[in-house]
């Protein structure tokens, strides 16, 4: 009696072990992405560059900017792994460095680019956000990164293999799903809450200047910015198209637009940045010769150079440029100051 | 009661007709086309001359042609469309439209540009439409059209020339002017059930500087958005700038419409005599020293 009491009590414990070990067992993660709503006011596009084939989720756009400020990304440690995105691009200098970089070209900003639909880069080269990732880890003057690295260490870590798997329902880390996890992450970098913005809503009133400078910036016989840089009826403040505006009069640079399109035309264009915090974006122009505002609404003012190459549109380059008075260059800036977005540049 | 049935079957009689006579249609394109001085357009090319004598080139035409329309027999205006079309994007030189009723028409009309009723900032929020902005303190809406290049300017020199329409404004902008203008005319048009029918819309380009107003780069100079006056002579001289043509189904009846425009095309281009491509350098080298007076035309020669 005794021993079937001892082998029901031993059965019993074995029971209450194995269903304590089970409901001890950490909850798999489920593969249930939430699609992620992408802000826009409706002045802006509506038409954007997002693939087919990489929807926007929160848990892709979270993984994205994880990746974007982790210096893991390039595939290193210790000393020699300290590049990442965010190593370069400062969201208080609208995602660029702030200051003279050594790379092969100035920086662009990193906003607003889900609806740019003409390539990316100064010349247009490449042709999506998920290419871009991938040129940027890979270039030996930005985080010069073995991919294969890149995935082997990942995936040894301890966050990123769930991470993927809410983002991508798979453990298994792979390159393309990291460009297009960061790629989500820089869709989602909208800067659309300036003064000029909610000037555009009726929130808010332009001062006298401000104002003055808008009507510089939007006529023919003043500043004549509009026709590349937009406006009011075009408020990504760019074309996103490329232009020779007459910075120089000889062209040598084999990488600027006539090397992606192979029409010689295209000799000296490149393409027209987002004015868009352009206050905080220095330095200026595709090699970053000029290092503030003043300097740029100079050349527009008095510097340009006319060639066969320079862009019909550029029409006061018979008078060397626009020939503004020292009252409306400041109300010129004071337009562009309006273009800032503080709330976006000061986002934690 | 005996009349019932008669009744009740002339109703039916009736709807059997009506529903006999289902709405037919056929297929109809749009191909643009551009001619100056009796060529086809060839951009970038040095190579035209308006009647006030200036030697010019075209790098692009980006322009809207709104409200088209046909008149059938009855009277009736069948819409056709509007569009956004650009030399810098092939695609947009054919117009597709949606299937037009079976009948034979015999107007066609268009708006050049965009009315004030539909000329509203922010009516287009994508490109290529939305580049076309014309900014709010200027009026407001879009161009509608631009026509970019470059011409030899009094001075001998190379001028960027932006022939931009759009809202004209006075000096203080206290007052706007509507630029856009309506252009009709008949065509004999006879659309088969079911067939391909292309109408080939022609711009003569130099037409835009001519009759009634001689138009002269030199005194209009390289922008005219606030230029009324220039505006206001190339709104008049807009009226003859517009023709067109009516293709029938080509006899072989697997023959796309593309196939036909290509054939029309390169009709056209073989009968054209051949431009002469510019050439910065030897140009800047033939202006240097001539008399300004002299260069416009004498420019060109080789």
């Amino acid at each position: 009696m005794t021993k079937r009491i001892e082998k029901w009590l031993c059965q019993m414990l074995v029971a209450i072990l194995a269903i304590a070990a089970t409901s001890c067992k950490p909850e798999e993660p489920q593969y249930a992405p939430t699609p992620y709503d992408l802000q826009q006011p409706s002045y802006f596009p509506t038409r954007n560059n997002i693939p087919d084939d990489n929807p926007m989720t929160v848990e892709g756009v979270a993984l994205g900017e994880k990746l974007f400020h982790d210096p893991r990304l390039s595939g290193r440690d210790g000393t020699d792994g300290i590049r990442c995105c965010a190593s370069c691009h400062h969201r208080e200098h609208n995602f660029e460095y702030g200051a003279p970089i050594h790379t092969h070209h100035a920086m662009l900003p990193l906003v607003n680019l889900a609806w740019n639909r003409t390539g990316l880069g100064w010349n247009g080269g490449v042709a999506t956000l998920e290419d871009m990732v991938l040129a940027a880890v890979t270039s030996p003057v930005e985080i010069n990164a073995d991919t294969n690295q890149v995935v082997k260490y990942l995936q040894k870590t301890d966050d990123y293999p769930t991470l993927f798997f809410k983002a991508f329902g798979s453990r298994d880390i792979t390159f393309i799903n990291i460009e297009r996890a960061v790629a989500q992450y820089v869709r989602s970098l909208v800067s659309a809450d300036s003064k000029f913005d909610r000037y555009l809503r009726g929130e808010a009133q332009l001062t006298e200047d401000e104002l003055k400078g808008y009507e510089l910036f939007c006529t023919e016989e003043g500043a004549d910015c509009f026709h590349c840089h937009g406006g009011g009826g075009l408020a990504l403040m760019t074309t996103n198209l490329f232009y020779n505006n007459g910075l120089d009069d000889e062209f040598n640079d084999p990488e600027d637009r006539s090397s992606i399109t192979g029409s010689h035309w295209d000799r000296g264009a490149y393409k027209a940045p987002t004015l868009r915090n352009i206050a905080v974006s220095a330095p200026y122009m595709h090699d970053g010769r000029f290092t503030t505002l003043d300097e740029v609404i100079d050349f527009y003012s008095e510097g340009v150079k006319d060639s066969e190459y320079i862009n019909p549109l550029m029409h006061h380059v018979m008078d060397g440029g626009v020939q503004l008075t020292a009252v409306e260059k400041a109300q010129l800036k004071a337009f562009l100051n309006t273009l800032t977005d503080e709330n976006f540049l000061n986002e934690p | 009661m005996k009349k019932t049935p008669v009744i009740l079957t002339v109703l039916l009689a009736m709807a059997l007709v009506s529903c006999d006579k289902p709405n037919r249609y056929g297929n109809l394109s749009v191909g643009i086309d551009y001619s100056v001085n009796g060529m086809p357009l060839m951009t970038d090319s040095l190579c035209y001359h308006n009647e006030a004598g200036n030697t010019f080139m075209i790098t692009e035409i980006q322009w809207f042609l709104s409200h088209m329309e046909l008149q059938d027999t009855q009277g009736k205006w069948n819409p056709i469309g509007t569009f956004y079309i650009d030399t810098d994007i092939p695609e947009s030189q054919t117009l597709r439209m949606a299937p037009v009723p079976v009948g034979h028409y015999q107007t066609l009309r268009f708006t050049f540009g965009l009315n004030e009723e539909d000329n509203l900032s922010g009516l287009y929020s994508d490109p290529p439409e939305s580049n076309m902005f014309w900014p709010e303190p200027l009026g407001g809406g879009y161009h509608y059209m631009k026509l970019n290049g470059r011409y030899v300017n009094e001075a001998g020199e190379l001028a960027p020339l932006n022939v931009h329409l759009g809202i004209g404004q006075n000096a203080d902008h206290s007052e706007y002017y509507q630029n856009y203008f309506t252009v009709e005319g008949p065509i004999d048009l006879d659309v088969a059930e079911n067939k391909d029918h292309l109408i080939r819309l022609s711009m003569t380009v130099d037409n835009w500087f001519r009759n009634p107003n001689l138009y002269d780069f030199n005194v209009y100079g390289s922008a005219i958005m606030q230029n009324q006056a220039a505006q206001q002579a190339l709104k008049e001289n807009g009226q003859d700038v517009f023709t067109w043509t009516f293709f029938e189904e080509p006899n072989e009846k697997d023959m796309k419409k593309e196939e036909l425009a290509e054939e029309f095309n390169n009709a056209m281009h073989k009968a054209a005599p051949k431009p002469h491509f510019w050439n910065w350098k030897s140009v800047k080298e033939r202006l240097k020293g001539k008399n300004p007076a002299d260069t416009s035309r004498q420019s060109e020669e080789k």
